[in-house]
């Protein structure tokens, strides 16, 4: 199956990519999915990293599902 | 009519105090932050802003709601900033209005404080010699 996955800021440089198709295997919860996403953009581990899924912050255990929209920052600094 | 925005144009601060004044009310509070030049020695030249901007709206919207549980106030209101902003330029407002001013101090630097770790908005330094994106305390927990 494919998701989407978003960069900003850092991650973006980092990737080179704002926004990728990625594919998963059925059944790949978040964690899984983030750790794909990092081995693949190995110099995102320069970063401590949030994930989320659907626009909420990611909780790890969630299955991703088909179509989903994952996205990979930093830590935030607005304001 | 609490409110909660981002843009690319500059602020009107005192325009978007004014937006809302409950008639139950008799102070807002308003939080005015603008771009720095020095921070501990270094000296910006201008920020840049980008927001995962449909994210960063659910967590204001979040914000919102948990400070309405936390204080008594009456409205609030945010709005952010993105893009290129040059040095006093205000990138965030943060207003609460409240039938008393000291909720409304509370709420506004409750809210402050909030936004910076949760809503997923980042800004990128530039200064005399280089740039670098701001990594914020990683208080979320994934």
């Amino acid at each position: 199956m494919k998701v989407q996955v978003l960069f900003f800021g850092a991650t973006a440089d980092e990737t080179g990519e704002r926004e990728i198709e990625f594919s998963l295997a059925e059944n790949t919860n978040a964690n899984q999915a983030f750790a794909e996403i990092v081995e693949k953009f190995p110099r995102l581990k320069n970063h401590k990293l949030l994930f989320a899924v659907n626009q909420e912050y990611a909780s790890g255990g969630e299955i991703v599902k088909g179509g989903d929209e994952l996205a990979v920052f930093t830590a935030v600094s607005g304001g | 009519m609490d409110f909660f925005e981002i843009t690319n144009d500059p602020l009107d601060v005192g325009a978007i105090a004014r937006r809302v004044v409950p008639a139950n009310c008799g102070a807002t509070i308003t939080l005015d932050g603008y771009v720095r030049q020095f921070t501990k020695g270094r000296e910006t030249l201008h920020l840049v802003y980008e927001a995962y901007e449909p994210m960063a709206l659910k967590e204001m919207e979040k914000l919102i709601a948990k400070a309405r549980e936390r204080f008594e106030i009456e409205n609030v209101g945010i709005v952010h900033r993105l893009g290129k902003l040059e040095i006093g330029e205000t990138s965030v407002v943060v207003t609460v209005a409240a039938p008393h001013r000291r909720a409304a101090f509370e709420a506004c630097e409750w809210l402050i404080k909030e936004l910076k770790r949760t809503v997923p908005i980042w800004k990128k330094e530039v200064y005399r010699g280089g740039e670098i994106w701001i990594e914020g305390e990683p208080a979320i927990k994934n």
